[in-house]
């Protein structure tokens, strides 16, 4: 591989690696804007201009490091000449002679790569002073699809977001129009920006031109508090990083992986965040009052009573009948560990997970097939390895009915949750014990109601659709009662066992690492930043019987 | 030089015969293609090297060695893009060729094609060249049915396919990656160089682009010789025949063809000289993006090196003449408001810094410049030179740094009077 070295520092790279890549690898970022890793090398921002010297030989005019490859020993390459530094100064001057300069009230602000190289590369006076700064008028605000907004005026031609439609999603919507000074992004006559990705040309977009609906004047990014997360849109697992101010998630951004969704994510992903504010909370756990013959009102009470009712209901249906465990795909796979764990203690067999299959979501990649997801849950396959998978419907039929003890975990696990005739069919069971975030028809309908942390206030691992498992941090704590059902589950099943007090994700994980042998060798530490793939047999199991018939099509 | 030039490219002007095949036959036409079938491709590409044709479109690369450069092999199908797409400013040679010889121009192509393997041609022609345009699309038609293009050419067994495919107006097509994409049916913008077209050029695949005048030479090397070629001209690197497109103050413009390296003072004498005796004040020696000689300079020996070297360029040898009662800002400003014009847009440099010198001439013109505007001009014109895209860039800093440089009091003038001290010619009411 050849060797090259950047401000005298060489490295290893492999032989067609380009300057600017070459540059991150060396440690050393050459100011760029229109190239991305993904897209096609167009040479067009000129902000990556470099200096390259040729086994001594110097290139006669700068050279844009986008467009230069390397592919022999003997290049050295300097960013930090005189030359260069009045290249990149003359270019910063000119993408902001014509720029509109509204930072305080663009959405870009604080993670602007105007801004940015403005005050790493540009002057700080002006010497354009003319009061007619090239402007696109009532183009300042154009809804190019249902989630992305034009903003013309903040433009700067870097064309990013004209090949991402055609070259990654290959829809194709977006051209340039016109030609000069007046040069414009537009979507071509009858065609809108609608493609399932769209949103991602708000990512790469470097300026603000380009904004999402969903974060529009929504925070100020500087006040964004960001953790790296897991969609939970699907089971394809984009990595994403939550970003939220105290507790109030604004947006999802897609996290580099490029194991899973490269720089992707799609678009219905990044909305998914918003049912955590739409739909009513469960804040404080609820239990049914004493006598009525079942039909005594619930009422809200502290932990400790709650989790003693369920410890007594679950110890009292010991022999008078079934007890059944059904779970969810939204459960981390240490929580569905010790919910199994639970069904283990208790000799029960009926366990499921049910998840919804909802349209097919598909995020392209890098010399590598597209990634496609079809549940609705993001972890149906980490339940089920951690020992959630059993058998039994509960869905469908009188099987509730037969139980003493339901045990559900958690009460947003899909659509059936809200539908009243499922609730009705396993309101049937005598003790119905419901954990969940979301106050649904089904928490409602519970016996005993424990509010528990939603995705963004626990953290965990989540097994995706290639097996692979991959850890999330917690974005923010939950607040008031909630807890997260690690938490729970291990005080309730400190009260049948010792041993399972106080336990935190990383050593359930730890745990759950040297009793399953799909999770052998791997430690919740050492769990790599893009995940791990699993030890399974065969490389693409089939959704298990009863969860493809409990399945139904998700209605987003 | 010889003392009386018989002109080659030209010397089917003013013969209508020549605008059909058989005329054009009888003036000993085709007879370049005839002879070259004959000899080894590569003989072809050596006795054009040794002719030292340069391009004739403005860079003045060496033909044969460009030629040269498109790798053998049957791997991938190779083309030849004819550069008809003549939109400098100042520059209408190409048409005169096309107008009246087109035959002329379809052997020049057809010989390349034999030379570096190329089964299809393309003729890129200027939007707005319809005349020229019709003319060679019937001369296609004929040659097609003499055989002389299509399946067989002239019974050697050769297959050549050539097209005339129009642009639609934009100067920026004439750059030769903007003009590959424009004929591949995209939007006309220069590409990233390298790779160059001579080994990703038109669909992929190798490709030679020449200029119009530069393929018109070719049929006379093969058939006359290249030493023949190498006697006309001033020295080594500049040999042939080339057509001057003269135009602006002087009494008779048109396109005149001289011996290459012909001295400006002769060219203009030819010309009929300055128009009604005026005083020559400047000169534009290769089109609008040539950087503006003085007139001590009237001695200067118009071919590419000796240009060069007075701080100029050949280019496409488009010279635009200018009098005494021109005024430099305001022709300035027109040259950058075009260049601003036909900037594609997609480089922060051309289309950002066309736009600002356009509005800083402008405002100089109408007398509402500074002092410090010169230094703004040239810091402009740095911060584009050599760090655009393409070379649209670099031509339109031409005339602007020769306005600072070699017209420093016309700038004073403009800014200490606050007013153009010019007339204002009636034609340009419109604005300048």
């Amino acid at each position: 591989m050849p060797k090259v070295t950047i401000n005298d520092r060489t490295v290893e790279v492999e032989a067609g690696t380009n300057v600017i890549d070459a540059g991150l690898k060396a440690g050393v970022l050459v100011p760029h804007y229109c190239y991305h890793p993904r897209l096609t090398v167009v040479g067009q921002c000129r902000m990556c201009l470099v200096e390259i010297t040729d086994n001594g030989k110097k290139m006669p005019k700068l050279q844009t490091a986008c467009s230069s490859y390397v592919t022999k020993d003997g290049w050295s390459v300097r960013t930090d000449t005189p030359e260069v530094a009045e290249a990149q100064k003359g270019m910063m001057e000119f993408f902001l002679i014509n720029h509109p300069l509204d930072c305080p009230i663009c959405d870009q602000a604080g993670e602007c790569g105007l801004q940015d190289y403005s005050f790493k590369h540009g002057v700080a006076f002006s010497r354009f002073q003319y009061e007619d700064k090239r402007t696109y008028p009532g183009r300042e605000r154009i809804p190019l699809g249902a989630n992305v907004v034009l903003n013309m005026n903040r433009c700067i031609q870097c064309t990013r977001c004209i090949r991402f439609t055609e070259e990654v999603a290959g829809t194709g919507e977006l051209g340039f129009f016109n030609r000069g000074a007046r040069v414009e992004i537009g979507t071509f006559p009858g065609k809108e920006l609608s493609n399932p990705l769209a949103t991602c040309v708000v990512d790469i977009c470097p300026v603000g031109a380009l904004t999402s609906t969903r974060f529009r004047f929504a925070e100020r990014v500087w006040y964004l508090d960001k953790k790296p997360s897991i969609c939970t849109g699907c089971e394809v697992g984009c990595n994403i990083t939550m970003e939220q101010r105290r507790g109030d998630i604004k947006r999802y951004k897609p996290r580099f992986n490029v194991e899973v969704n490269d720089y992707w994510m799609c678009d219905y992903g990044r909305s998914s965040f918003e049912r955590y504010k739409k739909l009513p909370r469960l804040t404080s756990p609820r239990v049914r009052a004493e006598g009525g013959n079942g039909h005594a009102p619930v009422v809200s009470t502290g932990w400790s009573q709650a989790l003693d009712a369920v410890h007594r209901g679950i110890a009292g249906a010991a022999g008078t009948g079934e007890i059944a465990f059904l779970g969810s795909g939204f459960l981390t796979t240490e929580e569905a560990f010790l919910f199994a764990r639970l069904a283990d203690l208790m000799g029960a067999k009926n366990r499921s997970v049910p998840v919804d299959l909802g349209p097919e979501r598909t995020i392209p990649r890098y010399k590598r097939p597209p990634i496609t997801g079809r549940e609705a849950a993001p972890n149906r396959r980490g339940a089920e390895l951690a020992g959630l998978a059993g058998g039994g419907d509960l869905l469908h039929g009188d099987g509730a009915a037969r139980c003493a003890v339901l045990v559900v975990c958690d009460s947003d696990f899909g659509q059936a949750a809200y539908d009243p005739e499922t609730v009705a069919r396993l309101r049937r069971a005598k003790l119905l014990v419901v954990f969940g975030w979301s106050d649904s028809p089904l928490a409602q309908a519970a016996d005993v109601a424990l509010p528990v942390a939603h995705h963004g206030e626990k953290e965990g691992t989540f097994v995706n659709v290639e097996w692979r498992v991959q850890r999330f941090e917690r974005a923010f704590p939950p607040t008031g009662q909630v807890r997260p059902a690690l938490d729970v589950l291990s005080d309730l099943l400190s009260r049948f066992e010792a041993g399972w007090s106080q336990l935190s994700a990383a050593t359930v994980f730890d745990r759950l690492a040297s009793e399953l042998p799909a999770f052998a060798g791997l430690s919740w530490h050492r769990l790599p930043a893009t995940g791990a793939a699993l030890h399974v047999p065969e490389a693409q199991p089939k959704l298990s019987d009863q969860g493809a018939e409990t399945a139904r099509e998700a209605s987003q | 030089m010889a003392a009386k030039f018989e002109p080659v490219l030209t010397r089917n002007v003013g013969k209508p015969e020549a605008l059909t095949l058989k005329g054009y036959r009888q003036l000993g036409g085709y007879e370049g293609l005839a002879k070259a079938l004959t000899m080894e491709p590569d003989a072809v590409i050596d006795e054009v090297k040794k002719s030292g044709l340069r391009g004739r479109g403005g860079a003045g690369f060496p033909a044969g060695m460009k030629w040269s450069f498109i790798p053998k092999g049957k791997d991938k199908p190779k083309y030849l893009v004819c550069n008809a797409d003549e939109s400098e400013p100042g520059t209408f040679k190409d048409r005169l060729l096309m107008e009246n010889d087109p035959h002329q121009l379809i052997e020049g192509c057809a010989i390349c094609c034999f030379a570096v393997s190329a089964a299809t041609c393309y003729i890129y022609i200027r939007g707005e060249y319809t005349k020229s345009a019709v003319i060679l699309e019937r001369a296609l038609k004929e040659a097609y049915d003499a055989g002389i293009l299509g399946d067989n050419v002239l019974g050697s067994g050769f297959k050549l396919n050539m097209y005339v495919h129009r642009g639609a107006g934009a100067y920026i097509c004439g750059e030769e990656t903007g003009m590959l994409e424009s004929l591949e049916g995209k939007r006309g913008q220069p590409r990233v160089k390298p790779p160059f077209p001579a080994v990703v050029g038109a669909f992929g695949a190798p490709t030679v682009i020449n200029n119009v005048e530069t393929l018109c030479n070719v049929p006379h090397i093969i058939t006359r010789g290249a030493d023949w070629f190498k006697s006309i001209g001033t020295d080594e690197k500049n040999t042939g025949p080339k057509l001057y497109a003269i135009s602006g103050h002087v009494d008779r413009p048109g396109t005149y063809e001289h011996p290459i390296g012909i001295t400006f003072r002769e060219m203009l004498d030819a010309a009929g000289g300055m128009w009604h005796g005026r005083q020559l004040k400047a000169f534009i020696p290769g089109g609008a993006s040539a950087p503006i000689l003085k007139p001590d300079q009237i001695d200067l020996k118009m071919d590419f090196d000796t240009v060069a070297k007075a701080g100029s360029m050949l280019g496409s040898a488009a010279v635009i003449v200018m009098d005494e009662t021109t005024c430099m800002v305001r022709s300035v400003a027109r040259l950058s408001k075009f260049f601003n014009h036909e900037s594609c847009g997609q480089c922060t440099p051309c289309r950002e810094g066309t736009n600002w010198m356009e509005l800083v001439l402008d405002r100089l013109e109408h007398g509402e410049g500074t002092e410090r505007d010169s230094q703004l001009l040239l810091s402009i014109c740095k911060n584009i030179g050599g760090q655009s895209l393409c070379a649209l860039g670099d031509a339109a800093i031409g005339p602007v740094k020769s306005l600072v440089d070699r017209f420093p009091e016309e700038i004073e003038q403009h800014v200490r009077n606050r007013a153009c001290p010019f007339p204002r010619p009636r034609y340009f009411e419109n604005g300048a």
